[in-house]
């Protein structure tokens, strides 16, 4: 049984609708007139791949591994990020660096961008800084699921417009390709 | 036995309990991290302290304080809080903050008391006094000083347990830094248990090392199997993958101890030589075409040369279960089938006794199949089955789990060879139809262990690939050879078993406890009826 | 008939279904670029052949494209032969209704115009098919083309188009009656259902239009309101287009069809869109008669009427050059790497509106040249050809009023749908033929 909400009275010359058709159309014309004459300071948009916008400094784009003076990446793999992810997009594979102080280190960090919802909570949830997500990208795009598997190398020192897509990234880097990753013709990941 | 007051509950408790055990049996935690209820008291961590209302003169520390009539303690007044806040900002005062890369993290009492005692910011203005990091002392233990509270466990471990007495605390106040001696490394077998005990992560299992946060393990508890002693453990794991094992306390059996071999052994759960799929005459074949193709053959050799050509060998590596099941099947389908018992350590048991925990037999249900054989009555010996195969009247051989042509040593033979096992060997080599038999820490059943304890076993972890308990394979084989009246499950069959072999009467599965229960040593000449723990069908 | 006259009837057939196929991708266009300037927005912008974007009507080309390309899914439980004859019925209907519109006064050619053919004058009527039927051709035919959304909504198997497809035909039956009475309205007005007959009596004053249902005034717009009402609920057009209600029912009836089979639907409703329009112009708006110009008037006047026109047209498309020239200086081509193709854009369309220019200017010679002597014939075409133009322009400007209410209204809900047509619609467009008969008797009676 379907409840019904009682909504405006309507009067008489409403229920004819002509008048509030009228009316509404008279709006949407004056719109129409006022951008054929002079569209562009109307509008807006962007004419996004031809211009692109700059992001605001906050905001949540591509993730980068923060590195330490002598190069290495911050992360100690303490897996606070992949915990605490509400998506379970995070990888990391930990392994111990004889020759380091710090020990731990990631062999592997792989973020899953396609089940990333960009909370940043990993951000948050980090001891050492080690990932933030002040990259400014937004293009996080790729042709294969594997392109949007960013790993640990090109995250790695990942700043505004300083590196390519990861597909281009890794057909110019096969080295730093996620393993079973074809460069020259990508396949898609097992299991999906 | 005394009675004493911990925040104003009454406990009556046994002489000579300390008062953190006693606020334990009245439902209170006392914080601590030098007490350990295997080692003699050292109290020098001072986190158990308490102010103590009556009988005595407070604050003082509960692992110290035996348990006598009108003793009455208080853990719960602004007293104590401070006071455990004051010790926790001492212990932190040059702890480093390793927490990220630490493998204790998430198991570790000072996180854990820090976040429900300490919660203070740190005063200190000075460097932190540091000592050194990463020190490999034993094939199994990393030694971080830095993280060190000089709780002394391990100390009191090396010298009362395995009394060794490897390990010292050196230098003094600020500086004390625990350590081996210069040129020396640990020795003994027990160095799993090192990393167990510290409270912190200054002693750290190096097989375990960044392997996996503790966080992500699910501790499921099992039973050791890799000799007669039985060791409770809880076996970690996350998703059906072991990470490790730990020991669980029993104190009947191990205390709060296990071996390395034992500790190690998890390996053996994903070790390439396990096996997973069930192969026939033809190779590999589903469980079921195999139980079947040999029951065609138990018929057929049963049928042209007798019963006495089939035989079966019981397993002292497998369950009651599984050699109780195997050989009701067998009886029932070929009665005149003859069954042995060889004792005896297989190729793969590690060479390693002590007095402390680890066997001679590197079997864990000898004593249990000994029960079981010594009721039926008709079990025979090495020697027995060494004649039945020279003579050539034994055509057609079943093996429970353990490597028996190994144990045997030279000897001609069988025709043919069945074998129910877990891992691969020269037994499995030989066998015509090779049946994959589930892992003590994947299946539901009971070992029996050298002291005649019957512990039981629940399944930790899924069964790897097709293999299956030794129960349920031989109840498929009951079925393959027209027996359909065997009970499969493991209770059940501890029911049946427990009707039939003397020294199980009165006992049933779910009745075990997690301290195990001990077999009669001298059977009851009645029947005592077990319990019927079986669910309903 | 002779082979000539059989020529004749097939050009116009052609040029019916031209007609209305050229319009079909324009209005995509339109609908697409309309409805963008109506949100503040610049719609689509970014198919281009060497650089010319052409406003968008690029996209209309890759659109086509697309659709062919496209994977042709047949659902394997839909009822074959229903699902697949579907999508022809409303697009076939749709070029039918087309036939028995005029679209120009007759066409008279006089006897040897050339040669000795033809042998007597030659009126050849500009209509595919003259028939007395008339508007009732029309309304027969247009109330078929539910049969395709019906067809498409049971054989698709599917229930969501089930339901798209029970919509439709219980909203076409609703507002065919009201659509109905109101026509009934004109004929009782020009006391004729020949479109053609009623397009010659609303040449001259704009108060010939059906639209003043010759100074019946309040008659004739009220007739127009039902009438455009009901053609936006037939065409299933906003805010009527509940058979494809995406929010409720997915897609409604072509829920299961793609590539071009979708294509048909689609293309059909823009086709159901410009016969609307062309059927409200004939029958509301002078049909194709230029305002005060009577085609006696506008054929002896033929010279003056292309002088100033061309004098017109000179001003305003040099006036479209400028626009294209200044808006070189746009954000956009500044921003735009100074290599891209569409760099030459705006150069592109000033040299468009240029030549524009230089036509208008052609059709002034024209003119000029007709004082000079101009043959009969030449007249003839040059009314034919404003006709057309006239049409086409009152046309364009009713299919920009479906896409203009389109994106102005919300959708109704069915209740409110069913109310406005039965209990409103119906009984004022009942009322509204009473009052037309009452003026026509009153009009006969005393003013005649």
């Amino acid at each position: 049984m379907t409840q019904q909400v009682p909504g405006p009275e309507m009067t008489t010359g409403q229920k004819f609708y002509v008048r509030e058709v009228l009316q509404g159309l008279w709006i949407t014309l004056k719109h129409t007139v006022r951008n054929v004459l002079n569209a562009d300071e109307n509008f807006t948009i962007i004419d996004y791949p031809d211009v692109k916008k700059v992001m605001p400094e906050r905001y949540k784009g591509a993730h980068r591994l923060t590195t330490r003076p002598d190069g290495k990446v911050k992360c100690v793999a303490c897996m606070m990020c992949a915990q605490i992810c509400p998506a379970k997009c995070i990888t990391i594979e930990a392994g111990e660096d004889p020759d380091d102080p710090v020990e731990k280190y990631p062999v592997q960090f792989q973020i899953d961008m396609l089940r990333c919802i960009y909370c940043g909570f990993c951000v948050e949830a980090c001891p050492k800084d080690a990932i933030r997500m002040d990259t400014g990208i937004y293009e996080i795009n790729g042709f294969t699921r594997q392109d949007l598997i960013h790993d640990k190398a090109y995250m790695k020192d990942l700043k505004a417009g300083k590196k390519p897509l990861a597909e281009d990234w890794y057909r110019e880097h096969p080295e730093d390709a996620p393993p079973g990753y074809d460069v020259k013709a990508p396949k898609l990941r097992e299991g999906y | 036995m005394p009675t004493v007051k911990v925040n104003g509950i009454e406990v009556e408790v046994a002489p000579g309990t300390n008062m953190i055990e006693a606020a334990r049996q009245a439902g209170v935690d006392i914080p601590h991290y030098c007490y350990h209820p295997h080692l003699p008291v050292a109290g020098n961590c001072r986190m158990c302290l308490v102010d103590v209302e009556a009988g005595g003169r407070g604050p003082d520390i509960a692992c110290n304080m035996q348990a006598r009539d009108g003793l009455a303690i208080r853990t719960d007044t602004d007293n104590v809080k401070r006071m455990r806040r004051s010790v926790m900002e001492f212990l932190l005062v040059n702890h480093p903050l390793d927490c990220p890369i630490c493998d204790q993290a998430g198991e570790c009492r000072l996180q854990d008391y820090y976040m429900e005692h300490g919660q203070h910011h740190s005063r200190l203005a000075d460097e932190k006094i540091t000592r050194t990091k990463r020190q490999d002392i034993g094939d199994l233990i990393i030694l971080d000083a830095d993280r060190c509270i000089a709780c002394s466990r391990c100390v009191r471990f090396s010298d009362e347990v395995t009394k060794t007495g490897e390990l010292r605390l050196f230098n003094r106040t600020d500086h004390t830094e625990i350590g081996v001696f210069p040129g020396t490394r640990l020795s003994h077998h027990y160095q799993g248990c090192l990393a167990d005990i510290c409270p912190v992560g200054a002693l750290t299992n190096k097989d375990f090392r960044f392997q996996k946060r503790s966080w992500y393990l699910r501790a499921e508890p099992s039973v050791c199997d890799r000799c007669a002693t039985g060791c409770n453990i809880d076996v970690d794991h996350d998703h059906g993958e072991v990470f490790r094992y730990r020991p669980r306390r029993n104190d009947a059996v191990n205390k709060s101890w296990m071996c390395d071999f034992g500790r190690l052994s998890y390996k053996r759960l994903a070790a390439e030589d396990r096996i997973l799929t069930a192969r026939g005459p033809e190779g590999a074949e589903g469980v079921d075409a195999v139980l079947a193709g040999l029951a065609a053959a138990v018929d057929a050799a049963a049928r042209d040369h007798g019963d006495g050509s089939v035989g079966l060998v019981l397993g002292t590596r497998a369950t009651n279960e599984a050699n109780w099941a195997m050989l009701r099947a067998l009886r029932a389908a070929v009665p005149g089938a003859r069954v042995f018992l060889v004792e005896g350590n297989d190729p793969d048991a590690f060479d390693y006794t002590d007095d402390l925990l680890v066997h001679a037999d590197k079997n864990p249900n000898t004593a249990g199949v000994r029960l079981i054989a010594e009721a039926d009555g008709a079990v025979g010996d090495a020697e027995a089955l060494r004649a039945a195969l020279a003579d050539g009247g034994l055509r057609l051989l079943l093996v429970l789990a353990d490597d028996v042509l190994a144990r045997l040593g030279e000897v001609r033979r069988p025709e043919a060879l069945a074998f129910f096992g877990t891992w691969a060997n020269a037994t499995s080599e030989a066998a015509r139809w090779v049946l994959p038999l589930a892992a003590a820490q994947e299946v539901e059943g009971s070992f029996t262990n050298f002291q005649g304890r019957v512990q039981r076993l629940q399944p930790a972890i899924p069964a790897a690939g097709d293999s299956r308990p030794g129960q349920v394979l031989a109840a498929g084989l009951a079925r393959a050879l027209g027996e359909d009246a065997l009970p499969a499950g493991a209770a059940g069959v501890f029911h049946d078993l427990a009707a039939n072999v003397p020294a199980f009467f009165g006992l049933s599965l779910a009745g075990l406890g997690a301290e195990g229960a001990l077999v009669h040593r001298e059977p009851p000449t009645e029947q005592v009826a077990p319990p019927d723990t079986r669910p309903a069908p | 008939m002779d082979w000539i006259q059989i020529g004749i009837v097939a050009a116009k057939i052609g040029f019916a279904v031209a007609f209305v196929m050229s319009i079909v991708p324009i209005l995509i266009w339109g609908e697409r670029k309309w409805s963008a300037y109506i949100q503040d927005r610049p719609g689509p912008n970014r198919a281009q052949i060497a650089g010319i974007r052409a406003g968008g009507l690029v996209h209309v080309l890759t659109d086509v494209v697309k659709l062919f390309m496209k994977e042709d899914v047949q659902p394997t439980a839909a009822m074959k032969a229903y699902w697949w004859v579907a999508p022809l019925i409303p697009m076939i209907v749709g070029l039918m209704t087309f036939t028995v519109v005029p679209w120009s006064s007759d066409f008279a050619i006089p006897a040897h115009s050339f040669g000795d053919w033809p042998a007597a004058d030659l009126t050849i009527p500009m209509q595919v098919a003259r028939i007395n039927a008339g508007m009732l051709f029309i309304l027969a035919f247009s109330s078929l083309s539910v049969y395709g959304i019906m067809l498409a909504g049971w054989g698709s198997n599917n229930k969501f188009s089930m339901l798209g497809g029970l919509r439709a035909s219980a909203q076409m039956i609703s507002y065919e009656l009201a659509m109905g009475l109101s026509v009934v309205v004109m004929f009782l007005v020009y006391g004729t259902v020949r479109l053609d007959e009623i397009a010659q009596q609303q040449a001259g004053s704009i108060f010939n239009w059906g639209i003043f249902a010759p100074t019946g005034f309040i008659v004739g717009l009220i007739a127009f309101l039902i009438y455009w009402t009901s053609v936006l609920a037939e065409t299933n057009r906003l805010p009527f287009d509940l058979p494809e209600g995406e929010a409720e029912i997915v897609a409604g009836y072509h829920t299961e069809y793609s590539s071009m089979r979708f294509a048909l639907f689609f293309m059909a409703e823009y086709a159901h869109m410009i016969v609307g329009s062309t059927l409200t112009v004939t029958l509301f708006f002078g049909s194709y008669n230029i305002p005060f110009l009577r085609p006696e008037t506008l054929q002896a006047n033929i010279d003056g009427v292309l002088i100033a026109l061309g004098c017109l047209g000179i001003p305003v498309n040099l006036f479209f050059a400028w626009l294209a020239w200044k808006r070189r200086r746009r954000v956009f081509y500044l921003s735009i790497r100074p290599d891209d193709p569409r760099q030459k854009e705006p150069k592109f369309w000033v040299a468009v509106w240029t030549m524009a220019a230089l036509a208008s200017a052609g059709l002034a010679v024209l003119g000029i040249s007709r004082w000079v002597g101009m043959h009969l014939l030449a007249a003839e075409t040059a009314v034919l050809l404003l006709h057309i133009g006239m049409l086409l322009v009152k046309v364009m400007f009713f299919c920009y009023v479906f896409v203009w209410i389109r994106w102005t209204l919300p959708r109704f809900r069915y209740d409110q749908l069913m109310n406005l047509g039965w209990r409103m619609m119906v009984p004022v467009a009942i009322a509204n033929v009473l009052l037309a008969g009452i003026w026509v008797i009153i009009r006969e009676t005393f003013l005649a």
